[in-house]
C-alpha cells in the first residue's frame, strides 16, 4: 500500500441523506484548501481502534475546501460505520487520509454510470466532472425508494434529465438491457452490491473488459463455505491458538498481543498478509497472487484445515 | 508482525555519538565554527504518516526525543529500527534552494513548507553538514549530531513531490538530545566545544 498523508480534519456539517446515511463535510482546521483529487476517488477514515474504513468522496472534486463523504450506517457489519454514525457530530475530529483513486473517469463519448443504494457516492463527483467537461453521460441510481436514496438532491441538480431512478417500491427496476449493445465509444461504470455489479458484468459479456469499471470494496465469499475451529502455532515460540469458527484468524492473533497491520480485514487490501509453513490453508481472499499462497496468507479471511504453523 | 508487546516499548535510540558516522565524526577535527544560527520552526507528528503540527513551544527530552513526536512515542515509520531520531533538523536555505530549482535537476521548483519536509526543526544560519560529531545549543538544550539524514521514497510518494534527489546531501541532519529541555522559535543555535 502506498503511503498517503493523514490529516485530522473537522466535521463542519453533519446531516442524514437517507434515514441510514450520514453525509460530512470535512474541512482542514488550519489549510484553506485540502488535497487535490479527481471523480472516483476514496479516503481512508482512520477508527480509534486503528482500523480503517474507504469512503468514495461525493462532493465537487474542483472545491478544494472540504471532503464530502456519505456513511451507511450497517449494524451487522464491522463497526466501523456504528462508530461513525455515533461519533462524527459537527466539530468533531476525524482522521482521515489524503484522497486517492481506483476508479478514475475515462475520457469516452458517452458514459454510463450504473449506482446500487450507498454505490452512489463516487458517481456524485464523477457527474460534477461529467458535467463541467460537457460529456456526454447518464446516471442510473437503484434504490428502494427516493426517500432512502443518498445524496439524491444533489444528484437531481447535478444531472437534470440525466439521471435515471429505478426504486424498486415503485416497482420499477433496473434493467442492463438499457445501457444498448456494445459500442467502442461507451464506457460503463458500476458501483453498488454484489448481484448489481454481477447483473451488468452478465449483461455486457461481450464488451471489452477496459470499457467497464466496477469498484469493489466487499470480498466474494463463499456462501457454501462453513467455518471451522483450527489450531494456528507460532513457528517461533511453538505456542498454540485456538481459532474458534465464528473468529477470524486475525482477531485470535490480536488476542494473543500480536500486532497485526490490517486494513480492509476484508481479504483485499493485502495489508495483514503473514507467513505459514506446515498446514492446509483456506485461502478465502481476492488479492493473493496464486503463486504466493503456498507460503503467504491473509489472516482477516482466511482459514486452515485442522492446524497451520505461523512464520512469526 | 511483531513479537507480543505489553503496551508500547520505549523506542530504540541509538546514542548520536555512539553511531557509526557520529562517532568517526567526533574524534575528527574541522568544520565551519563561526556561525550562529536561529530555529524558525517546530514542527511534531503523532503518529507515522499524520500530518506535521506546528508548535510554538516543545519540550525535547535527553535520549528520547521531542515529547508528541511519532519518533518520542515509537510510533514512526522507522521506529522499529534503532536509529538516531531524537531530533531531526533541515536547512532553510535548502529549502529555499529546491523553491528556486536550484540545482535543475527536476521539472521546476518545489515548495517544501516547513510543515511537508517531516524534519523536527527547520532552521536558518546552521551549516548542518558540518554537525556530525558536534555538539550544539538549541536556546538551553544541548544536542549532538549523529548522523546526515538521508533523503527518503516515502517522503516522495507521501508529498506526491519528486524531493528525493533535490534533497540528496542537504535533507538534514539526525541529533541526539544530551541536555533537555524547552525550545521555542526565534531560539539562538551555537557550536559548542567538544
Amino acid at each position: 500500500m502506498t503511503a498517503r498523508i493523514i490529516m485530522k480534519l473537522r466535521v463542519a456539517r453533519a446531516r442524514l441523506t437517507a434515514p441510514d446515511v450520514l453525509h460530512l463535510d470535512l474541512v482542514h482546521p488550519l489549510r484553506p484548501e485540502l488535497p487535490e483529487w479527481t471523480a472516483g476517488a476514496h479516503v481512508d477514515l482512520r477508527m480509534p481502534d486503528g482500523k480503517i474504513r474507504q469512503y468514495s468522496l461525493c462532493g465537487d472534486p474542483a472545491d478544494r475546501s472540504k471532503y464530502e463523504i456519505a456513511i451507511k450506517r450497517e449494524p451487522s457489519g464491522r463497526g466501523g460505520s456504528v462508530w461513525a454514525h455515533e461519533h462524527l457530530k459537527e466539530g468533531a475530529i476525524a482522521h482521515v487520509s489524503a484522497p486517492r483513486n481506483n476508479l478514475p473517469l475515462v475520457a469516452a463519448q458517452r458514459t454510463v454510470l450504473v449506482a446500487g443504494g450507498i454505490g452512489i457516492t463516487p458517481f456524485v463527483a464523477m457527474a460534477h466532472e461529467l458535467t463541467r467537461r460537457g460529456q456526454d453521460f447518464v446516471l442510473h441510481y437503484c434504490a428502494r425508494s427516493r426517500e432512502e436514496a443518498p445524496l439524491i438532491a444533489e444528484l437531481e441538480a447535478i444531472c437534470g434529465s440525466r439521471l435515471k431512478c429505478w426504486f424498486s417500491r415503485g416497482g420499477s427496476r433496473f434493467d442492463p438491457a438499457v445501457i444498448g449493445p456494445h459500442d467502442g465509444g461507451t464506457h460503463v461504470y458500476v458501483c453498488g452490491p454484489q448481484r448489481l455489479l454481477d447483473a451488468v458484468q452478465g449483461a455486457l459479456a461481450d464488451w471489452p473488459e477496459e470499457q467497464i469499471h466496477g469498484e469493489v470494496f466487499q470480498a466474494t465469499l463463499d456462501e457454501n463455505f462453513k467455518a471451522e475451529p483450527f489450531e494456528a502455532v507460532i513457528a517461533s515460540t511453538g505456542q498454540r491458538l485456538l481459532v474458534p469458527a465464528d473468529r477470524s484468524l486475525l482477531a485470535v492473533l490480536r488476542d494473543a498481543g500480536f500486532i497485526v497491520a490490517s486494513s480492509c480485514e476484508l481479504g483485499v487490501c493485502g495489508s495483514c498478509e503473514c507467513g505459514y509453513r506446515d498446514g492446509l490453508v483456506i485461502h478465502r481472499d481476492k488479492s493473493l497472487a496464486v503463486g504466493k499462497r503456498q507460503d503467504r496468507m491473509l489472516p482477516c479471511v482466511s482459514r486452515a484445515r485442522v492446524s497451520v504453523t505461523l512464520e512469526m | 508482525m511483531h513479537a507480543p508487546v505489553a503496551g508500547r516499548p520505549p523506542p530504540k535510540m541509538v546514542e548520536a555519538f555512539s553511531h557509526p558516522a557520529g562517532s568517526v565524526a567526533a574524534a575528527t577535527p574541522g568544520g565551519a565554527t563561526a556561525w550562529r544560527g536561529r530555529l524558525l520552526h517546530i514542527h511534531v507528528a503523532p503518529e507515522a504518516s499524520y500530518e506535521m503540527e506546528e508548535l510554538a513551544e516543545a519540550e525535547c527530552v535527553a535520549g528520547r526525543g521531542i515529547v508528541g513526536d511519532r519518533y518520542y512515542n515509537g510510533t514512526g515509520t522507522y521506529s522499529p529500527k534503532p536509529d538516531v531520531r531524537e531530533v531531526t533538523l533541515i536547512e532553510q536555505e535548502a529549502l529555499d534552494a529546491l523553491a528556486r530549482n536550484d540545482p535543475p535537476l527536476q521539472d521546476g521548483p518545489i515548495v517544501l513548507e516547513p510543515r511537508d519536509h517531516r524534519r523536527n526543526l527547520t532552521v536558518v544560519g546552521v551549516p548542518l553538514n558540518h554537525l556530525v560529531g558536534r555538539r550544539f545549543r538549541v536556546g538551553d538544550v544541548i544536542l549532538r549530531g549523529g548522523r546526515l539524514n538521508f533523503p527518503c521514497k516515502y517522503l516522495e510518494e507521501i508529498l506526491g513531490k519528486p524531493v528525493f534527489l533535490p534533497l540528496y546531501n542537504r535533507s538534514g541532519l539526525n541529533c541526539g538530545i544530551e541536555r533537555g529541555g524547552i525550545i521555542r522559535p526565534g531560539d539562538v543555535i551555537e557550536l559548542l566545544e567538544p
